[in-house]
């Protein structure tokens, strides 16, 4: 019996896709940054459907874990955990910035090596706030896992430029796809540093300040 | 709004002259003659209803309806539905047809049919809300009009042939994530985690740490909600979920969770209404709803009144909070007297022995000219700031005050506009029943109150165990097993939220 995997991820837009073997069986992308909600139920079912497999013909479901803004990051978690559940499958995590560097990676070797290849490689993602998401690549291990070597982090772009200011480094502009993050899923396998840690990578505190003194309305802080 | 003065019963052979006259002015060549009609009205195997105005004395027939339903044969007709030309719009023929569902329901049948012109689109409108699918079109069926007839159907239980559906809900509207499972009318597990300690130095909840610990709870939560119901993922038929009113971010990680499970386990979602739920849990403890009701739902999100007279077709917000709801307002007055977070019970306990007539606090919208205006609607804010004020004087003046009598005369004025509202609400409908839901229903100084005016004024007092009041996911699961069992179509996969979703949308497509 073949493995499939289903891959999620919602840092982003809503990205899902069906791997079996290294081989993508589907993809669904819906790119809007928001509507995640909306969007997952038939993400999931389309990429499956595409798939041409009964849903409960999938063994592994990796999700990626951001980081990203909180609100569509948890509704790809939280289908993938329920997902899991529904039909058996492993759960497995994934950062969602490692799916990111390994297309970038793929698309400089499929560019084939120059100067370049031995360039760390500098993966942002927008925070919104102004901020981004980063983390700096060394390149792929030998089954094709992302190396990071810095990261992740959040900051502001100046704050980030300033505290590589000494580094030299290559960036990306892909966007994240969920195979990709099945691609790192099953290098990490072979590698053996696959995680089974679906937990939100937030990187910031829950935006909430608690009152000194709690007699004070000014405040709002209930929803 | 529309206030509710016809009356609704049984017809009998004494009301057939009325009816002819209504008939024949309705229906004109169509019309029915007399002897149809009396067989129709006196057959054993019919429901004929009659409506007439006013609602003490039985004043002139206003409309009629009809039922057949042959032993033995799981498919009913609705044989006829006429309302008089002056008494339309008034919600009569939704109400007649309510009652004919109801009858067609308790009589098993499986399918119900009716024809209807296709120049009618009122009345098609009408049916598809309650549930009918138009299925077929009868060429020329009317004449001389020479007008089509559209065959429509209602199908009960289509997807739980033969027994009751075993559903799971699954609510995350605010800081408890809860999971349920009912079969049918019957609870088999409402297990709740709730995150109110990661809020209590807050003073309040706040919505981005509700949302992270639904996603921490979700895993935990199903699989106890599935060990206390003995059952697997598999045997689950449907999957309901609250897609609103509530926090956006902390109802979506619910709506993530049951989108994927129910393409996983394909099986169909239910997107319903968190508040209509609350009201709906009374099925759990009694097996069924009995309507028309009164709810006051009170928590620290919500303090609404409804008037229920069907769960699933017929639920109007009669008022609601215009600022602060009564919960937020418990907690907002603890603060004040230096008391803990959540505010309810640690005022009761502080209330133990104070006089509730101590200091008299202002009663929210209920002076006449507020009366008006917001018959029904609750506002808190006043109030807070009246006890923050009082407190603020005592201190200035150095004078030490009773936090007993603060705390009885605030509780006590909230729960007196509450039931105030509430009992007015049931006897300007003439309805006999109160439904008490949400957390701050754990008041017993509001329980107490509720108790004592219900008495009084001999309305059905209904209070739900605690477990059942509080946000919980078995009332979710209970809505949806109502909605399963009344025929209702799935939810589409493209649903969102809305965190502010009126009462009147009891399930979103």
């Amino acid at each position: 019996m073949p493995n499939y995997t289903l891959c999620i991820d919602t840092s982003a837009g809503t990205t899902v896709a069906v791997l079996q073997g290294g081989e993508i069986r589907s993809e669904i992308h819906f790119d809007e940054n928001m509507k995640h909600a909306e969007r997952i139920g038939d993400a999931i079912a389309q990429a499956v459907a595409a798939a041409d497999i009964a849903p409960g013909r999938i063994t592994n479901v990796v999700v990626g874990r951001g980081p990203a803004p909180f609100t569509g990051l948890r509704i790809g978690i939280a289908a993938a955990v329920m997902y899991a559940e529904g039909v058996g499958a492993k759960l497995w995590g994934v950062t969602s910035l490692d799916a990111i560097a390994r297309a970038a990676f793929d698309a400089r070797e499929a560019a084939g090596a120059n100067g370049a290849a031995d360039l760390p490689l500098l993966v942002t993602a927008d925070a919104r706030r102004s901020e981004v998401y980063w983390a700096l690549y060394s390149g792929l291990s030998k089954s094709g896992a992302p190396i990071m070597i810095e990261g992740p982090g959040v900051a502001k772009p100046a704050a980030l430029e300033e505290l590589l200011a000494d580094k030299k480094f290559d960036r990306t502009d892909i966007k994240i796809n969920a195979a990709d993050l099945g691609k790192v899923f099953e290098a990490q396998l072979l590698d053996g540093s696959a995680s089974q840690n679906v937990t939100a990578l937030y990187l910031r505190e829950a935006d909430a300040v608690a009152p000194k003194d709690l007699r004070e309305f000014g405040k709002r802080v209930s929803g | 709004m529309t206030t509710v003065n016809y009356k609704i019963r049984e017809a009998t052979e004494q009301d057939l002259d009325a009816i002819m006259l209504l008939e024949n002015s309705c229906f004109g060549n169509d019309a029915w003659d007399a002897d149809t009609m009396h067989f129709e009205v006196v057959a054993h195997h019919t429901y004929y209803l009659a409506a007439f105005e006013g609602t003490t004395e039985e004043g002139q027939l206003v409309g009629f309806a009809g039922l057949s339903k042959i032993p033995g044969n799981d498919q009913a007709d609705i044989q006829t539905i006429a309302v008089s030309e002056a008494a339309r719009g008034k919600g009569i023929g939704k109400a007649l047809m309510l009652d004919l569902l109801k009858e067609a329901r308790r009589l098993h049948a499986a399918e119900l049919f009716l024809e209807v012109r296709a120049d009618n689109p009122a009345a098609q409108n009408l049916y598809l809300n309650l549930g009918f699918e138009h299925i077929d079109t009868r060429k020329r069926y009317y004449q001389p009009d020479d007008v089509d007839a559209w065959v429509m159907r209602l199908q009960f239980s289509k997807t739980s042939i033969g027994r009751e559906p075993i559903v799971l809900g699954i609510e995350t509207s605010c800081d408890e994530t809860g999971i349920g499972i009912v079969r049918g009318n019957t609870l088999l597990a409402n297990i709740i985690s709730s995150s109110m300690d990661e809020h209590a130095r807050f003073g309040g909840v706040v919505p981005e740490i509700a949302a992270r610990a639904h996603l921490e709870a979700l895993k935990p939560t199903l699989h106890q909600a599935l060990a206390k119901a003995n059952l697997s993922l598999k045997d689950i038929d449907a999957i309901a979920v609250t897609n609103g009113p509530g926090l956006g971010g902390a109802l979506m990680v619910g709506i993530g969770a049951a989108k994927a499970l129910s393409v996983a386990i394909e099986k169909p979602i239910y997107a319903v209404n968190h508040l209509v739920g609350h009201v709906g849990v009374d099925i759990l403890e009694r097996g069924e709803l009995e309507t028309p009701t009164v709810a006051l739902l009170v928590s620290g999100g919500h303090t609404s009144l409804l008037l229920v007279r069907d769960l699933i077709n017929d639920v109007e917000l009669l008022g609601e909070t215009i600022d602060d709801a009564a919960g937020e307002a418990f907690d907002k007055v603890a603060r004040v007297l230096r008391l803990k977070y959540p505010g309810g019970p640690e005022i009761d306990k502080a209330a133990v022995g104070g006089d509730p007539k101590a200091i008299r606090f202002p009663r929210g919208l209920s002076l006449p000219k507020d009366m008006e205006k917001h018959r029904y609607d609750f506002s808190f804010s006043g109030l807070k700031t009246a006890v923050a004020r009082w407190v603020e004087v005592a201190e200035t003046k150095d004078e030490p005050f009773n936090v007993a009598d603060v705390a009885a005369s605030f509780r006590e004025a909230v729960a007196d506009v509450l039931v105030t509202k509430a009992v007015n609400a049931c006897l300007d409908h003439k309805v006999p029943r109160l439904l008490l839901g949400g957390g701050v229903v754990a008041n017993a100084r509001l329980r107490e109150l509720a108790q004592e005016r219900c008495e009084a004024h001999g309305i059905e007092l209904r209070i739900p165990a605690l477990s059942l009041c509080t946000d919980n996911g078995a009332m979710i699961a209970a809505l949806g097993a109502q909605l399963i069992m009344a025929g209702r179509a799935p939810s589409s996969l493209h649903f969102g939220v809305d965190s502010t979703l009126p009462v009147t949308t009891v399930q979103t497509h």
